[in-house]
């Protein structure tokens, strides 16, 4: 039955998937060829020197990328659920309710784990040609709090889409908005994030269980 | 499980909030807070000093005078300099030394060391420029170089290592007894600067050592220093008077100078000096030494001669933000509050600053009485509250919020 649940949330998320690994894939290439452009234009040296000592990040445009991710898979996701309240044929199933939100949950995290595991992959694999490992770490260290906020918009995304009262969705927007930005995005230098990196990837493992909170409200017929 | 997701959104809410909410508190009603700009007139033999207050700025001295702009200027000649010579009014001499104005411009320096220069990541990476290249201008590398387990050169052009460069400086830093791998490595890492000194490095074993390239050959100098000192902060400096190297902060909060060519490390008579708390400036000119630390809420200007002995010193305190009224108000409304960045540091981490009194407890216990009534409206049991009742005690304002943005309704 569990293979059932994945293929149909494989069935409504696949295009956006694709196409957003696509955007993702592009956007490294997209960086690179500006790394390899300034190389030519401006010398190595100098851009070796102003990422070292100027704070030029230049995988910047990766930024909101891996968020852009976790907003559109929770929507393609969990937007078709709710229409007619079709979440409710899933909880008629013969599985444990719970069971199917969770399996339905990590569906979505891994495919967003996967597209961010083959976008890094290939940002590391482009960077070791340019770069010495102290700029590669000091990149990947910037670029974690992104992907992890992918992550927390995924989890929290689906969150909202699934509340069945307006208010509440709202209130929950409402603390995302007050969290992501803020813990997430916050003003910093390249490397800045090493010692806050653990603590998000700990509140991001405990946010992974939002889903159930609504999922639970939904089929109590909350109102 | 379902329960558990609650309260993990509940805390995930809380953490939102209580780095939300005291930012904006913040934003609305914090009003500036300038320290005091305090020079040391060799006119006067006194402290000039120049507060903004509500009736604008404000030049007095210790003994109460106050001081127009023009008189304030005067007082400092050697820092306006320029503006006295423009108006006349530079005197020819000073203390019976005849004023040279290329001098007086030599002598002077300003240094300044924010905390966040202490708590900010390393670049691992660093150019070593060619320090006698017959050129009027520095000019960059095309490599960088590393200390670890030797000290290794990478070329930017192929990003590969230059093995023959890297074992040349390694080898002379190994005879030379230095101890893999480097704990610091400090230099001005610019091209924009008079000369290149190279960098001071500080080895695994707290050694010190002066490594710079000339002629494309590494020079080496291992640095004596005391048994036992160690160095936790060095700010390379390049002052037109080449007088020394570098300021040096030690592990016991003493401040050294290194001086040029002959290598000898100077303690400067001065104490109270916390780099991780306060901003430390210096100020030097022809006369005097002007040690300044910047506390939360006090500044302490220590003065030396030009021969390091201690002249006179000078300290002030004000009232911090928490005693100010904004803050006052702030201790009644939140417990505490989180932030990810903070202006002592260049990290990014999850600074909890709790709130010091405990008034906002007030707030917390009237919020656990509206709480209550909230409950009792939706007809349910309290012993199955307990845990919201307590999260709002201890969070105040942020956890009442959360506990209701996520409301318990598992036992109805």
């Amino acid at each position: 039955m569990w293979k059932s649940v994945i293929y149909k949330e494989w069935l409504k998320t696949r295009w956006f998937l694709i196409i957003y690994a696509a955007i993702g894939v592009l956007a490294v290439g997209r960086i690179f060829l500006k790394v390899q452009h300034d190389f030519t234009f401006n010398e190595a040296t100098n851009f070796w020197y102003v990422i070292l000592f100027q704070g030029y990040q230049y995988f910047g445009i990766l930024k909101f990328l891996p968020a852009l991710g976790g907003l559109i898979i929770a929507v393609s996701q969990f937007f078709p659920e709710t229409v007619n309240k079709r979440i409710k044929l899933t909880f008629h199933l013969p599985i444990v309710e719970n069971k199917v939100m969770i399996i339905m949950m990590l569906f979505g995290a891994c495919c967003l784990l996967l597209t961010f595991g083959v976008v890094s992959l290939f940002f590391y694999g482009l960077s070791i040609i340019y770069f010495p490992h102290e700029i590669i770490h000091g990149a990947l260290v910037t670029m974690t709090p992104w992907f992890l906020a992918g992550l927390a918009i995924y989890f929290l995304a689906a969150l909202i889409i699934l509340e069945p009262v307006w208010k509440f969705r709202f209130l929950y927007a409402l603390v995302a908005v007050a969290f992501i930005p803020s813990v997430f995005f916050d003003d910093t230098i390249t490397g800045g994030y090493s010692p806050a990196n653990p603590v998000l990837f700990v509140l991001v493992i405990i946010m992974s269980t939002a889903l159930l909170f609504s999922g639970y409200r939904f089929r109590k017929g909350e109102m | 499980m379902v329960r558990l997701s609650r309260y993990f959104l509940v805390i995930i809410a809380i953490i939102a909030f209580s780095v939300v909410i005291p930012k904006f508190y913040w934003m609305a009603f914090e009003k500036p807070v300038r320290s005091p700009f305090v020079m040391y007139s060799c006119v006067e033999n006194d402290f000039m000093i120049q507060k903004s207050t509500q009736d604008g700025l404000v030049r007095t001295d210790t003994r109460g005078n106050n001081y127009t702009r023009e008189q304030y200027e005067e007082k400092l000649p050697l820092m306006y300099m320029r503006q006295l010579m423009i108006s006349g009014t530079m005197p020819d001499t000073i203390n019976g030394v005849f004023m040279d104005a290329r001098e007086i411009n030599d002598e002077r320096s300003t240094f300044r060391l924010r905390t966040r220069d202490l708590f900010t990541p390393d670049p691992g990476l660093y150019p070593m420029f060619e320090s006698q290249s017959g050129r009027a201008n520095l000019e960059m590398p095309d490599d960088y170089f590393r200390i670890t387990w030797r000290m290794e050169f990478v070329d930017a052009n192929t990003n590969k290592i230059l093995e023959e460069k890297s074992r040349m400086f390694s080898a002379v830093l190994y005879n030379r007894g230095f101890d893999f791998p480097a704990k610091s490595i400090n230099g001005i890492p610019t091209t924009r600067k008079s000369i290149d000194e190279g960098y001071l490095v500080i080895d695994s074993e707290d050694q010190l050592f002066h490594v710079k390239m000339i002629k494309g050959k590494p020079f080496v100098e291992k640095v004596e220093i005391p048994e036992g000192l160690k160095f936790k902060h060095i700010s390379c400096v390049d002052f037109r008077n080449k007088r020394y190297y570098a300021y040096l902060f030690s592990e016991e909060n003493d401040l050294y100078i290194l001086t040029q060519d002959d290598y000898v490390l100077k303690k400067l008579p001065v104490d109270g000096l916390i780099p991780e708390e306060q901003e430390i400036k210096i100020y030097a000119d022809y006369f005097h030494y002007n040690i300044i630390s910047d506390g939360e809420g006090y500044m302490r200007s220590q003065i030396l001669d030009a021969d390091f002995n201690p002249v006179d010193e000078y300290s002030e305190t004000w009232p911090v933000k928490m005693e100010r009224t904004e803050g006052k108000i702030y201790k009644f409304l939140f417990p505490g509050e989180l932030s990810l960045s903070n202006s002592n540091s260049n990290y990014n981490a999850f600074f909890l600053n709790l709130n010091k009194s405990i008034n906002w407890l007030v707030l917390s216990l009237i919020l656990i009485v509206i709480q209550f009534f909230i409950i009792k409206r939706r007809n349910e049991k309290f012993k199955n509250q307990i845990v919201d009742f307590t999260a709002i005690l201890f969070t105040g304002i942020f956890g009442f919020l959360a506990v209701n943005i996520f409301p318990n309704k598992f036992f109805k």
